[in-house]
């Protein structure tokens, strides 16, 4: 059974955790109200609540609350619509470039865990390049940097396979562990780059100093090379060394696109929300700063 | 110098042109070089670990302080190593659901208040044209929007929308463009250290 | 073949050599190039310099062999700075190969100014998970680090009397070269109000700049350029990044020349083509 389809009264007491009693509502709005406590506590370590940030907490739940709505509407099949990312087709054309050079395609999945959006960002698009690989029957490599990301990427691989109908062509060795070191992974993969010499580099994820010197060998083996990060720090090596780069949140846009998957579908545009609330947010506080009325931008002060 | 000294850094210097020399074109020296720093990368983890993690945290806390609760995570990360059977595979999902469990936790709270609502406060600064500060605070806060507007993606960049799209795509060139030039810094950085070890080497060794 | 077609063909091999050039003859040749220091660097400094004898001090040694050349002379400028202040360290690394290069400017250090370990400063040593640890740290020091690095329990040690947590530090100072920097803002700043002031990578550094005007760090040094500055301000006698500066002039001028000559040859052959 799907966890899409439990409903109440197989689990009772989910009821009480999403419409909790009245009492427990007050308490809590006791517990934020309160200005005697919100003011006597000193040792933050030693309670539970911390006063001084209920801001944040309201701009949490407020966020989960327009996640949630989105992820509920694309679940029920409403229309949402998202700008197609020019990335995607780069990300076609390079494949298809590996089938007809009959050559392999190289993926990189960053050197950051699972803990990482983007990591599993990456996984999604892994999921989506094997399913294209396997229909052209293209060796699809892919070298991992965490020990955690390993049954994930295999998991996705074969799953992309499976879902080509070419489960048989699916090669659990061509999914492998390098290196937890930055450099030493960095090293592993430029060794397949020079080696291999695959057609199509994709680097999708979580990168850092080695961005470059992977890009950079890929540019210098002639392959097509297609990235994305939301690593503001390392797109300029990206942009300079690669066909084709995916910027920052796009990466995650992207994911959504391929995969259709109501959650992602539903995270994006509830954060395409949010960043619309962000930008009045920032004008209209910037603006009464100007006229010098501070009030309004103390409300998004943390302590 | 010693011996061990001429012997090591000697060692440390072919190593290092091992490593440049796939800069004419991939050669025998140069996978030497690669493989011996992902083995080593790997052997050096795997101790550092074992000492720095396995003892203070599993072993002492269990054998020596009869703390068994710690016995919990440590057959969590035991049950990672059923990846390696075909049959028991599945089981390590509850590891890893634990830990991305865990890292969401921690990280959702963390980056609402470092890396949206305290830049958010810091950007809401007084703009304007009358002066230098002013009008920085201006470039930043209309940097920031058009950016966002950049990755709003529940609409075509068309139009006027496309155009501000647009200035916020150049905004962030800018930034990369920033970005590149630290980053030649920095690599330049490395390659002086190299060189100036290869010098104090040769130095040493020939004596001039 | 056109003179712009042989630029946009350079061999670039040629780019390599003249580029170790750059590098390796300015090494022999002695000039010196002035360096100017910034805000974002002095005010680490100031804050340094604003604390008192017996004040303690955690040191994130966050950084393997690779960005060494560019953290190392930070590191060791400010712990001698500290040293020399009677400053006492917390040294920590959550960088797979940190403990090395932590064990390495420790003992120097110690030696150098006659430090004792466990009175004057304490080596914490690695533990994986950054984030966690520095978590864990904020609300003590000994959930993530029993021992220090040498396998002596902590309890043991009098600079850990009556230490507990980010409370019993006057800030971070984290040298980093990677991720870590942003658990060091968003965990130890952010949760637990533990100022911070970051010694980065040259990659790294633009990145960070918005959080000094959100004030979630004190401060930055970047890159070499960073340490050089570091050095100026704080009078260092052994200046390896200030030296190295000299170097970056020369490698930055041929590296412009080249962006020039590339994009001449590129819009001459792309007005060609047109």
């Amino acid at each position: 059974m799907s966890l899409n389809v439990v409903k109440f009264p197989v689990f009772p007491h989910l009821k009480k955790i999403i419409f909790p009693p009245r009492w427990l509502i007050l308490f809590f709005l006791f517990l934020i109200l309160n200005p005697v406590s919100s003011y006597a506590q000193e040792d933050l370590s030693s309670s539970w609540f911390n006063y001084h940030r209920v801001n944040m907490l309201v701009f949490l739940i407020f966020f989960f609350a327009v996640i949630v709505i989105f992820i509920e509407r694309a679940k029920v099949g409403k229309s949402l619509f998202i700008r197609r990312i020019a990335g995607l087709d780069a990300i076609e054309e390079a494949v298809g470039r590996a089938t007809e050079m009959g050559k392999p395609v190289l993926y990189i999945s960053g050197i950051e865990d699972v803990d990482n959006i983007q990591t599993v960002a990456s996984m999604i698009i892994l999921g989506n390049v094997a399913k294209m690989v396997a229909g052209y029957e293209t060796p699809l490599y892919v070298p991992v940097c965490m020990p955690f990301v390993v049954p994930i990427a295999e998991e996705r691989v074969k799953e992309g396979y499976a879902a080509a109908g070419k489960p048989e062509a699916y090669n659990r060795d061509n999914v492998r562990y390098i290196s937890s070191e930055q450099f030493a992974y960095a090293a592993g993969v430029n060794g397949i780059m020079m080696r291999e010499k695959p057609a199509a580099n994709l680097m999708f994820g979580s990168f850092y100093a080695e961005s470059l010197l992977m890009a950079e060998t890929g540019l210098a083996t002639g392959a097509i090379q297609v990235a994305g990060t939301a690593n503001i720090h390392q797109l300029p090596f990206f942009i300079v060394a690669c066909d084709y780069t995916i910027i920052g949140e796009e990466l995650f846009a992207t994911s959504a696109y391929l995969s259709k998957e109501p959650k992602l579908l539903g995270s994006l545009k509830g954060s395409d929300l949010a960043k619309a609330i962000i930008m009045i947010i920032l004008a209209v506080g910037a603006l009464l700063d100007t006229l010098g009325i501070t009030h309004f931008a103390s409300w998004f002060y943390i302590e | 110098m010693g011996t061990g000294e001429i012997l090591w850094n000697g060692l440390a210097l072919f190593l290092t042109l091992s490593i440049f020399s796939i800069l004419y074109k991939d050669n025998p020296f140069y996978k030497i070089a690669e493989h011996l720093v992902v083995g080593v990368s790997a052997g050096y983890f795997a101790i550092i670990l074992y000492y720095n993690s396995f003892i203070p945290k599993v072993w002492v806390p269990v054998v020596h302080e009869s703390k068994f609760l710690y016995i919990l995570p440590t057959i969590l990360g035991v049950l990672m190593w059923t990846r390696f059977s075909r049959k028991w595979s599945w089981v390590s999902r509850y590891p890893i659901a634990a830990y991305m469990g865990i890292g969401m936790g921690v990280a959702i709270p963390v980056t609402m208040q470092a890396y949206i609502l305290v830049p958010l406060y810091a950007t809401m600064q007084p703009i304007g044209f009358t002066s230098m500060a002013l009008f920085n605070n201006l470039l930043v806060a209309a940097g920031v929007l058009c950016a966002l507007v950049y990755f709003f993606f529940s609409k075509e960049h068309t139009g006027a929308f496309g155009g501000v799209a647009k200035v916020g795509i150049w905004t962030l060139m800018v930034g990369f463009g920033a970005g590149f030039g630290l980053t030649v810094m920095g690599r330049v950085s490395l390659l002086i250290e190299r060189f100036t070890f290869m010098r104090d080497y040769l130095q040493k060794l020939f004596g001039f | 073949m056109a003179f712009y077609e042989k630029l946009m063909t350079m061999d670039r091999r040629v780019v390599y050599i003249t580029m170790a050039l750059a590098v390796a003859i300015p090494l022999f040749v002695p000039f010196q190039v002035p360096i100017h220091t910034t805000s974002e660097v002095k005010s680490v400094y100031d804050f340094i310099e604003s604390l008192k004898p017996g004040d303690r001090l955690l040191i994130a040694i966050d950084y393997d062999p690779n960005a060494m050349a560019e953290l190392h002379p930070m590191a060791l400028t400010i712990c001698r700075q500290c040293f020399a202040k009677g400053i006492k360290l917390f040294f920590v690394t959550l960088s797979q190969n940190g403990p090395g290069m932590a064990e390495q400017l420790v003992s120097r250090l110690s030696k150098e100014f006659n430090k004792k370990n466990g009175v004057d400063y304490i080596y914490l040593g690695y533990k994986p998970y950054p984030g966690l640890v520095i978590l864990s740290m904020g609300q003590n020091f000994r959930i993530s680090f029993p021992m220090d690095y040498y396998g002596t329990p902590v309890d043991s040690m009098p600079i850990m009397q009556g230490i507990r947590n980010y409370d019993d530090m006057k800030a971070v100072i984290a040298f980093e070269a990677g991720w870590v920097a942003d658990s060091w803002i968003g965990d130890a700043n952010g949760r637990y109000k533990l100022p911070v002031a970051l010694g980065l990578t040259g990659v790294m550094t633009a990145d960070y700049y918005p959080y000094i005007q959100s004030k979630q760090i004190i401060g930055l040094m970047g890159g070499l350029k960073g340490a050089a500055e570091y050095e100026t301000l704080a009078k260092a006698k052994d200046r390896i990044a200030s030296r190295g500066m000299k170097v970056q002039t020369i490698t930055h001028i041929v590296v412009i020349l080249f962006i020039i000559v590339g994009n001449i040859g590129f819009f001459m052959s792309r007005r060609k083509k047109l």
